[in-house]
């Protein structure tokens, strides 16, 4: 046994007085009197646990479960409350009484407030309280609803660290481990948590990977509500983009950044049913949250982007960006606006691409475009705060992967003959 | 007591990740702290406010840790928070099903000579198992208050909070002696006149 330092109880130190193994003998003397063990008998729990962590059974149980995840959100969020319920309720009712009640269509206010006076959809109109509000309340609200709610009950029952075990060798590759799952997901609701949870990965590296690829790769709830919204048939492409792109760069910069990328030890928990009240509590939560800090942003984004067309400004810049954006990324010139609006908020960058006029291709290359393009500003000034060194760094990284990316994109697209 | 009542003694709540220490905090505190069942959920800490006996604490939620070696960022703010809080009471959380694991951090936090109280969370997956842990046996051994808890449930938050303004500094001598065999009961109470913990 090593001596323990004299009876000196004040130890302030941060440096040990026990060694390691010390402390193990010691915990293992006081375990075996006090705690016993009887016989356990294996559950249905714990025989779904390793089935649902073992490769082989394992791998297709979490393509059926985020399969599954993927169409309610689409049916729920898409199909049945956007398109059953909001878009009737916005279109048909809210925006004509908007347009037969505010006076003046002609002035400035109308524009901000109401938007196009000849328009027949909450979209197209862009004004603060026709498409604000159809955006912010009709669309993303019922999507981070539902996402929110399968989320939890992927957290609450257990599952997260078992997908982390499954994904962990192919994550190895670019330069993360298993457990970089999770921020990943929880950048599907939203980024801003999810950056400050990139802390459970170990190294420097993997965390400047992660959040690297998290801010530029990972669209968030909100913006694949309103994706759902404005092409639906081509949400699969632009997954697919991504998930090429976050594959791609990950491998790059796991290639070039120094540092390691050790092994991980996952402490998996055993499953438990989500508690009733937890989740109803989380939902309540985060969705307060949603109203709260993310609606009055879509109406001052809104706002804003209305106000720097009124003023002219955002005309000047895609005369300015027109060279880059039809010759490099194969974009219009418009584009121009929803990429100001992206930094506010993407899921608002998404809804203005739709009122502007262009072809089926150039829509998949600017929601892509939008989508890797700058962090929206919440997500910004949390990554700040995660340490400024790494923030310049990610921003050098994302414009490398803007350019290169988006013009390979467009490359790509002339290659096939689309663009 | 008159004007402990005025100053609000911190309680740092430290201990494994994923053993229940946001559940806790909430139960305790009233908070809307996250709580999942992964390792990892909580990678900030959380302040909330207890009064129990006219006394106001306030208790922090710490991010998990499996030592006070940090392996990671979330672990270095738990090892910050226990630096930067000397004054503190330690709450260290217990997983019921894993006590020895809960055991070497708290020895770890027991060397810094800062006054503990431990939790044994999750008492009923505990039994669920078949796992039977001495509550009693361990505050003997151990010479500071040990509660048994399930946050889940709510069972055990109350003596919890009661117990907190109970909280000693550990001796690891007097614990190793009592592994031994050795009667240290005497030796507590003169190891106690001083503290004024009570």
């Amino acid at each position: 046994m090593v001596a323990v330092g004299g009876a000196e109880q004040m130890v302030l130190s941060s440096d040990a007085v026990l060694s390691s193994d010390a402390r193990w003998e010691m915990v293992d003397r006081l375990t075996r009197q006090t705690v016993t063990y009887g016989t356990y008998k294996r559950t249905l729990g714990d025989v779904l646990g390793e089935l649902t962590v073992k490769p082989l059974t394992g791998i297709p149980v979490a393509v059926a479960a985020l399969f599954a995840f993927w169409s309610i959100f689409c049916s729920f969020a898409g199909a049945l409350v956007t398109d059953g319920f909001m878009v009737k309720l916005f279109d048909a009712h809210w925006l004509p009484w908007l347009q037969s009640l505010w006076p003046d269509p002609a002035s400035w206010h109308y524009f901000v407030f109401v938007g196009d006076p000849l328009a027949d959809n909450c979209f197209e109109a862009f004004g603060v309280l026709t498409s604000g509000l159809f955006v912010s309340i009709g669309v993303v609200l019922p999507a981070i609803l539902i996402f929110y709610l399968m989320m939890t009950v992927l957290e609450d029952s257990g599952y997260l660290p078992r997908l982390a075990v499954l994904v962990d060798s192919v994550l190895h590759r670019v330069g993360l481990h298993g457990y970089a799952i999770v921020p990943a997901i929880l950048g599907l609701g939203c980024n801003v948590p999810a950056v400050t949870a990139t802390r459970i990965l170990e190294t420097r590296k993997q965390r400047f990977i992660m959040m690297s690829l998290l801010a530029i790769f990972i669209p968030c709830g909100a913006q694949l509500g309103v994706m759902l919204e404005v092409i639906p048939d081509m949400v699969g492409m632009v997954f697919l983009c991504l998930i090429v792109g976050f594959c791609l760069f990950g491998y790059i910069l796991n290639k070039v950044i120094p540092g390691e990328n050790p092994e991980i030890l996952v402490d998996v928990p055993p499953y438990h049913w989500p508690v009733k009240e937890n989740v109803a509590k989380k939902l309540c939560n985060r969705t307060k949250g949603f109203l709260k800090e993310a609606v009055p942003f879509v109406l001052f984004g809104v706002l804003v982007v209305n106000l720097l067309y009124l003023g002219g400004v955002i005309q000047a810049l895609a005369a300015f960006f027109e060279p880059l954006f039809v010759t490099w990324f194969g974009v219009p010139k418009e584009t121009v606006g929803p990429l100001i609006a992206a930094f506010l908020r993407k899921d608002l960058a998404i809804a203005q691409l739709s009122v502007i006029p262009m072809t089926a291709y150039q829509m998949f290359a600017s929601v892509v475009l939008i989508s890797i393009y700058f962090p929206c500003v919440a997500t910004f000034v949390v990554m700040l705060r995660e340490g400024w060194k790494e923030l310049i760094a990610a921003l050098a990284v994302l414009f490398v992967v803007v350019f290169a990316y988006g013009g390979l994109i467009h490359a790509i697209g002339i290659l096939l003959g689309v663009a | 007591m008159a004007d402990s009542t005025k100053n609000k003694i911190t309680v740092l709540m430290v201990g494994n990740p994923n053993v229940g220490k946001s559940a806790l905090f909430n139960r305790m505190t009233g908070s809307n702290a996250v709580v999942s069942n992964y390792p990892g959920t909580t990678v900030d800490f959380t302040k909330g406010t207890l009064i129990e006996g006219r006394q106001e604490y306030e208790i922090i939620d710490v991010p998990g840790t499996y030592s006070l070696e940090p392996r990671d960022a979330a672990e270095e703010v738990a090892v910050r928070m226990l630096r930067d809080c000397p004054d503190a009471i330690v709450m260290i959380v217990f997983d019921a099903t894993k006590i020895d694991r809960g055991l070497y951090i708290a020895l770890e936090v027991m060397e810094r000579g800062m006054p503990c109280i431990v939790a044994v969370n999750m008492m009923d997956a505990a039994h669920d198992k078949k796992i039977t842990v001495d509550t009693a046996g361990l505050q003997r051994l151990l010479g500071v208050p040990v509660v048994a808890t399930t946050a889940t449930s709510g069972e055990g938050i109350r003596e919890l909070a009661e117990q907190i303004r109970k909280a000693q500094v550990a001796d690891l001598d007097a614990i190793l002696k009592r592994l031994n065999g050795e009667n240290t009961a005497k030796k507590q109470v003169s190891g106690c006149g001083g503290c004024g913990g009570c």
